[in-house]
């Protein structure tokens, strides 16, 4: 079965101190380290063991710049077998549309019989390459996969829905499936696996290679325009603690008790 | 007369014996040579180099068992008997050999020692069977596993003995010599065969026992008596140089000629198991079962079943290497292990990978920025060295720990104040200052431990640091142990714990201290003590505070109990059971009466921490480091 894989590398954001930059459109990512994005991370799991079981290649696209290479070596290094970088230049500021747009002249050149996407992404979240993916590619598509199963040239994809419950769901390949965190327990990517996969040579494709012209995508190109980025605002309960360790943890101790956080 | 024995008396088919013998042999040679060429394929860097020390150790602790008596006499005894009851009886019959083939002194009064001297090795050895019986099936000692193995090799040698008495009585009832009291077993036992039947049983009973004896030899090789051969080499390895193979030049999980020998010469004796921390909270993993698994995967070929998870318990803390009689590293060769599951990445438990990703994106395995690392030195006005020119400055390694758990920043800030106090110059790399490395490398994530290492070093080298000194006694073994394995030039650096500063600095600057009348009690960490052996430097520290008296627990110094947080499992909460190793050490502490719980290190100073709070002993003990203790009697 051969699987094409779309992710990308966002910021990792846990515990940083955000700040956001003076047009009030991106965060300034200048101290952040770059990772995989997490829903990806579980779906390059998912393509690999989906590899060991029914054979097959693993295709892993990106679309970003240079230094997002990294994600893609991490991918090989989890047992893809070959990258393609698309690179960011006329992209930057895309809508899901413009992304989505890239990925599909590179994916409609090749064979394949599965497309696995993460969901959505950390940090712009809109959860619609992979959905928009699937259209222009005219192929079926789930979303919110927990678990997928390959039957008799078919697959069942098992989607995660509210309140725990969870529905099945039957697709012809080839096929694309948005994958869900938590589906598998992603693999450890040691130092020496990223370094066994350093010298492998990544495909690299432009904007002007894909056919695409600079009005479909980008700024420009983008139906939708993001105005403005901000934090939340403090909310009215909030309180911040004052004092020492100590008189913190006793402090909030009390509210706990007091709120009926304690019975 | 003269006294002598007759070789062959009454028994008949002498070549066949002599075919037997070659053959057992060649059975023995077989297996030697398969149990070599395994150690020999692998890693290695120099060439194993000669020393005296060594064949001292082999001497003194190998062959007059001298570290196997330590701890257990019971055992050891019994041990001694066998070995020695053995070895004689081996001698001897080489002896026989030599005075039979080439030259014959075996008579008379020659002889007649010789005998006596066979007579009571096998009575030496027929006692060592009998306590090794009672031991195992009677008292049934508990750290021992009885396999079917041991009952076997038992029964053997005991039929191997008897049969030999009983050999010895038939001969001595059929021939009657003079001198037959020499053999006084034997002579007893005489009465037991009149001479016609001593004569029809001879040799039945002659046969039996050479066919157990020779094949006892050819199996020594496929069982675990093989630790005649492999202990002793074990025991004379363990001072050759150690290496550290770069982890692009080898397999994950490949072991060194050194780490095979010594899962080779594992005797299954279960002394780790006793001390192992983890396995007597009653976690499911003991270092023998890790290592005898795969002892018989690797030289048996058996498959092991081990849950993968199991290696992930172990702390490293050494425990188990401190009482092993032949030196078995259950910690190293568990290394090894992890360094496998990080490669294959399928089985690593959770908590670790995220806590390695910290560590590989932000060199720390706490919190995922650089930027907050030396948070902890704010308004303490501390040098930072990467941006000042002065040379020869005491360089004050933090660490991860140290610069970034609330609690064990205390140590970093009360050891600046007294290094102040003193007037020593010193500065941090501040954020700058990268992992040391210990923590992928206990969980063997090789490829990582290099980077970190090489981050260290290369500051280091660039800041011209002659001397170091650490928070905790992790980062102490790491550099001071590993690191000169991975660059040489390194070796003119001298790499110091803090208590080691701590006691210079009360010897030479003439610390004056308040008088504290308190009842302490001190924790040896283990990479401190038994990785580092230092043990006295925080002790005189303590002891110099006028007015402290140092009570000391149960387990102290070598046979100190493990916190539990070293080798990963700080970072790994889900392999925690109802009792936890820190709970267990500060109950401990609690019986001594001490008011105070010292220690030096900041993982068992956050895991003792933790323990008194969920022991809910806040109004019992109190948990400090030595620094802060240390600062507390300053008079100021």
């Amino acid at each position: 079965m051969d699987i094409i894989l779309c992710i990308k590398q966002v910021p990792d954001v846990t515990e940083a101190d955000l700040k956001i930059d003076r047009e009030e459109k991106s965060i300034i990512r200048d101290d952040l380290e770059m990772v995989i994005n997490e829903w990806d991370n579980y779906a390059v799991e998912e393509a690999v063991r989906l590899k060991e079981k029914h054979g097959g290649k693993i295709t892993v696209i990106t679309l970003g710049d240079e230094e997002s290479e990294d994600v893609l070596r991490r991918a090989l290094a989890m047992g893809a077998d070959q990258a393609i970088r698309i690179d960011e230049e006329g992209f930057e500021n895309s809508d899901p549309r413009g992304i989505a747009l890239g990925l599909y002249h590179i994916i409609k050149e090749l064979d394949f019989d599965l497309i696995l996407t993460g969901a959505q992404s950390s940090d712009i979240g809109w959860g619609q390459v992979g959905v928009r993916l699937a259209e222009m590619l005219n192929i079926p598509y789930a979303t919110l996969a927990m678990g997928i199963e390959v039957v008799d040239g078919k697959i069942i994809v098992k989607r995660e829905l509210e309140s725990n419950t969870f529905e099945k769901v039957e697709l012809d390949l080839p096929a694309l499936v948005t994958v869900q965190t938590g589906i598998n327990e992603p693999r450890y990517v040691s130092i020496m696996g990223i370094r066994r996969v350093r010298k492998l040579k990544i495909e690299e494709k432009d904007i002007d290679e894909l056919g695409i012209s600079e009005d479909e995508v980008g700024e420009k190109g983008s139906i939708i325009e993001s105005i403005r980025l901000m934090f939340p605002p403090e909310g009215e309960g909030a309180e911040i603690l004052q004092g020492s360790l100590d008189e913190i943890c006793e402090k909030l101790a009390q509210i706990i008790r007091e709120k009926g956080g304690l019975y | 007369m003269i006294p002598q024995r007759e070789i062959f008396w009454h028994i008949s088919y002498k070549g066949l014996f002599y075919l037997l013998a070659f053959m057992s042999i060649s059975v023995f040679f077989y297996g030697l040579v398969r149990h070599i060429s395994v150690w020999r394929a692998g890693l290695r860097k120099q060439k194993i180099i000669f020393l005296w020390g060594a064949v001292k150790r082999v001497f003194l602790e190998g062959i007059l068992a001298g570290r196997i008596l330590r701890g257990d006499l019971n055992a050891g005894i019994m041990h001694l008997f066998i070995f020695w009851g053995f070895f004689l009886l081996f001698l001897g019959t080489l002896v026989l050999a030599f005075d039979h083939w080439i030259f014959h002194f075996l008579f008379g009064t020659c002889y007649l020692l010789f005998s006596l001297c066979l007579e009571i090795a096998g009575l030496i050895l027929a006692v060592g069977l009998i306590w090794a019986f009672v031991r195992r099936y009677v008292k049934k000692v508990k750290r021992l596993e009885n396999k079917k193995e041991d009952l076997l090799l038992l029964l053997w040698l005991a039929i191997i003995v008897v049969t030999g008495f009983l050999l010895e009585g038939m001969r001595i009832s059929a021939q009657s010599p003079s001198w037959g009291i020499f053999s006084f077993l034997g002579f007893f036992l005489r009465d037991l065969f009149p001479k016609h039947v001593a004569l029809d049983m001879y040799p039945f009973f002659w046969w039996l026992h050479a066919l157990l004896s020779l094949s006892f030899v050819a199996a020594i090789p496929f069982t675990k008596m093989f630790h005649v051969i492999a202990s002793p080499i074990s025991i004379y390895i363990k001072d050759q140089p150690a290496f550290i193979i770069p982890a692009e030049q080898k397999q994950a999980g490949q072991f060194s000629y050194k780490e095979l020998i010594q899962i080779d010469a594992c005797t299954k004796c279960g002394r780790c198991v006793e001390m192992c921390p983890s396995t007597s909270v009653g976690e499911p993993f003991a270092p023998r079962d890790v290592i005898s698994a795969l002892r018989n995967q690797i030289y048996f070929r058996k498959d092991i079943n081990l849950p993968s998870k199991l290696i992930w318990y172990c702390t490293t803390c050494g425990a188990c290497l401190e009482v092993c009689p032949v030196y078995v590293p259950p910690f190293e060769i568990i290394r090894e292990l992890r360094s496998k599951q990080i490669e294959d990445g399928t089985e690593v438990p959770a908590l670790m990978i995220q806590t390695l990703e910290r560590l590989y994106k932000y060199n720390n395995p706490w919190v995922s920025t650089k930027k907050k690392r030396a948070d902890w030195a704010k308004g303490l006005d501390i040098v930072d060295i990467t941006k000042q020119d002065e040379k020869e400055l005491l360089c004050y390694f933090v660490g991860c720990t140290t610069s970034y758990d609330i609690r064990a920043q205390e140590i970093a800030k009360s050891f600046s104040k007294i290094l102040k106090y003193c007037d020593v110059k010193f500065g941090i790399f501040g954020k700058k200052e990268p992992c040391c490395g210990d923590i992928a490398r206990r969980v063997g994530e090789d490829g990582l431990f290099e980077e970190q290492a090489d981050l260290c070093l290369d500051l280091f080298q660039e800041y011209g640091i002659k001397e170091v000194v650490v928070s905790s006694p992790h980062c102490l073994y790491t550099m001071k142990n590993e690191y000169p394995c991975l660059r040489e030039e390194i070796q003119n650096i001298s790499f110091f714990h803090y208590s080691q500063i701590l006691e210079k600095l009360i010897k030479e600057k003439n610390l004056v201290f308040k008088k504290l009348n308190m009842r302490v009690t001190y924790h040896d960490p283990c990479y401190l003590g038994r990785h580092n052996k230092i043990f006295d430097a925080p002790r005189n520290v303590i002891k110099a505070i006028p007015g402290v008296k140092l009570v000391e627990m149960e387990h102290f110094r070598e046979n100190s109990l493990c916190c539990g947080g070293g080798g990963g499992r700080m970072w790994q909460e889900e392999l925690d059971i109802e009792v936890r190793m820190s709970e267990r050490r500060i109950m401990e502490a609690c019986d001594t009466g001490a008011e105070v719980l010292i220690t030096c290190c900041p993982l068992c100073l956050i895991m003792l921490e933790d323990a008194r709070k969920s022991k809910e002993l806040e109004n019992t003990i109190k948990v400090m480091d030595l620094n802060e203790f240390v600062l507390m009697a300053l008079k100021t």
